[in-house]
């Protein structure tokens, strides 16, 4: 046990040596220098540094706002050619922000594919450390299934720990600080469409598990349950309460950190509070996601 | 109509003062809470003393997490530099707006973290052997109802720093509006957060005190702990969707 | 769209009444969810063989009491779009 707690105290302290080096070289946080990827081309330059932190927000968070109000050019951390692409599909108005974050979901996505591939290509019978750390996240989320929807629903299984692990690696791709990366899960339109295929999920196993009219009485016969009308708003507060506690977390500790990061011109306190909205908050609002996701199902199908 | 410079100072001063003079109410009593059962605990289990005062001195700096938020927000309204008549009525209500909304939004979270951290003293006293354990708990349990603490805060850094500079030109009736509406946004997230911060603390505290009397039940208990305090969580969540859209959509 | 004072007036108490309502509306069901978390907490602890069951109870009735939270949204919500 003792020598399980040391070890992830040494990857959390080499962890930290990363992040507090990649702020110092990217000029802490203000991005007055920049180190990435332009045009397939690698930049490494000066940019001028501007304080005015309203501007900032807005070009943070509103980006289309941003370069509509400026009439800049947008930069583009990637491929000209996909941007135009976007542009016409998308229009003018929303095009910067849907390149990018279409562009951090992909990354996501190939982030999980690779580990699992990794993992997979080194399956051995003394495991490796991260193969530890991915068995134990599998078998505790396993143990979650069973104890909330018995063992003959195991199927249920790769759902909850792919949700998971999207959340948490979403939540957590934000803290590198390359320009031009930001968390999925800051934008509504993630959270709300995983809050809404949750939601679906737990009425479709729900039409299965009971029958069709099985299902549905509950929500037309007034006689078996006079309160339908509420439990139909309710299912919709669902939606909104699952989608906008993930967003508002993480949008929260991303609005805190630039706005810390743009007052104190100090290197380690927006390090500690990355550290904290990243990986302490961004965990905990991926745990709870997915347990929220998992027991609506087991409530609406145990009975 | 045209508007002088000092009436937008006089909204930041009078801003600051609220966000700090009500945030600090309730930081005092739990903080407060948390020193009295650490004293309690001293007198019961006195062999374990240094643990109880760590778990003590933990607690109340985590208790204070909303109070030093509206601090930051009083310095930001006094030396953030709003002093330009450009901003018109829509900046002096916006003002006002983010020290209500932080001030009010510490009540709750503060007193929940409070009880959070009382019962955790009470529970190392019972069972020094479990201190680590019941500490861990208590940061995770007070840091789930800072958590509407922290939609307070961003709301109010929001309208610090997002709402528009007035239009010229504009009817009175316009400006009324949206001058009400950004109060209206800081009240809702304000008076929101009250509720779940108390209630998240109960829970946190409740898991703290059982994990004293039943160590052995760890995970199940933390496991509850989330999940209620999750769903405790929503009508925060709720009112957060409501102040967005009394700043955005109006 | 041109607004008379009066109109204006009347729009802003309208959401200033909505901040409030989903403010105070806020405040009972969180703290009552909160009290039923916190007993499901010692409940399990005490007896932790009914786990699934006492999960279940706990939901259902945090649900029961968010309703008066539910309905203060939709108060909200009628105020600021349909007045």
């Amino acid at each position: 046990m003792a020598k399980k707690k040391g070890s992830i105290l040494k990857i959390f302290i080499i962890f930290a040596i990363i992040e507090i080096a990649l702020v110092i070289i990217s000029g802490s946080f203000n991005k007055q220098l920049q180190i990435g990827f332009n045009n397939g081309k690698f930049v490494f330059k000066h940019i001028k540094s501007h304080y005015d932190l309203q501007e900032k927000i807005t070009e943070e968070f509103q980006i289309d706002e941003h370069f509509r109000k400026t009439g800049e050019t947008p930069e583009i951390y990637g491929s000209n050619q996909v941007y135009e692409f976007f542009k016409e599909i998308f229009g003018e108005a929303s095009a910067v922000g849907t390149f990018q974050l279409l562009r951090m979901m992909l990354i996501v996505d190939l982030l999980l594919l690779f580990i699992a591939l990794i993992i997979k290509k080194q399956l051995l019978k003394r495991p490796s450390q991260p193969q530890i750390l991915f068995e134990m996240v599998y078998s505790a989320l396993e143990q979650f299934v069973i104890e909330t929807l018995g063992k003959e629903k195991l199927n249920f299984t790769p759902y909850i720990v792919t949700l998971f692990l999207f959340i948490w690696i979403s939540n957590m791709i934000g803290m590198i600080p390359i320009p031009g990366f930001m968390e999925p899960t800051r934008n509504l339109n993630v959270p709300l469409g995983l809050g809404i295929l949750a939601v679906a999920i737990v009425h479709i196993t729900a039409l299965k598990v009971k029958g069709v009219w099985g299902h549905l009485q509950n929500y037309l016969n007034p006689i078996k349950n006079p309160l339908a009308l509420l439990d139909i708003i309710s299912e919709f507060s669902k939606v909104v309460s699952i989608s906008f506690r993930l967003f508002g977390n993480v949008l929260g500790g991303a609005i805190i950190i630039t706005v810390v990061s743009s007052l104190v011109s100090y290197v380690v306190f927006p390090v500690g509070l990355n550290l904290f909205f990243g990986m302490f908050v961004g965990t905990i609002q991926a745990f709870v996601f997915t347990m929220l996701a998992l027991t609506y199902i087991g409530v609406e199908i145990s009975e | 109509m045209e508007l002088s410079v000092e009436v937008i100072r006089i909204a930041a001063y009078l801003g600051a003062a609220i966000s700090v003079g009500l945030g600090a109410i309730t930081t005092g009593v739990g903080s407060g809470i948390i020193a009295g059962e650490g004293a309690y605990g001293v007198m019961k289990q006195p062999k374990a003393n240094e643990q109880i005062f760590r778990t003590m001195l933990i607690g109340q700096a985590a208790a204070q997490t909303a109070g030093i938020f509206a601090l930051v927000i009083s310095m930001l309204l006094i030396y953030g530099g709003f002093d330009v008549a450009e901003g018109g009525w829509y900046r002096a209500a916006a003002l006002l707006a983010a020290g209500l909304s932080m001030g009010i939004g510490a009540f709750g979270p503060s007193l929940g973290a409070g009880y959070s951290g009382g019962e955790a003293c009470k529970s190392v006293a019972r069972m020094p052997k479990h201190g680590n354990a019941i500490m861990g708990n208590m940061l995770i349990g007070q840091a789930l109802s800072q958590t509407s603490a922290i939609f307070a805060l961003v709301v109010s850094l929001l309208l610090l720093y997002s709402v528009p500079n007035q239009p010229a030109g504009l009817t009175m009736g316009k400006i009324i509006l949206k001058s009400i509406s950004l109060v209206g946004a800081g009240m809702a997230i304000g008076l929101g957060t009250i509720g779940p911060g108390t209630g998240i603390g109960f829970v946190a505290g409740k898991a703290n005190d059982m994990m004293g009397r039943f160590p052995k039940e760890r995970s199940k208990i933390m496991r509850t702990m989330f999940l209620g305090a999750a769903v405790s969580e929503s009508t925060a969540i709720y009112s957060l969707v409501v102040a967005f859209l009394l700043i955005f959509a109006v | 769209m041109e607004l008379t004072l009066a109109q204006g007036i009347v729009k802003a108490a309208a959401l200033l009444g909505a901040g409030m309502c989903m403010g105070m509306g806020a405040l009972g069901p969180g703290v009552g969810e909160g009290f039923v978390a916190g007993k499901a907490c010692e409940g399990i602890a005490r007896s932790p063989e009914n786990a699934s069951l006492i999960t279940r109870t706990m939901l259902v009735g945090q649900a029961v009491s968010e309703s008066t939270g539910i309905y203060s949204l939709v108060i909200a919500l009628l105020l600021i779009f349909s007045t």
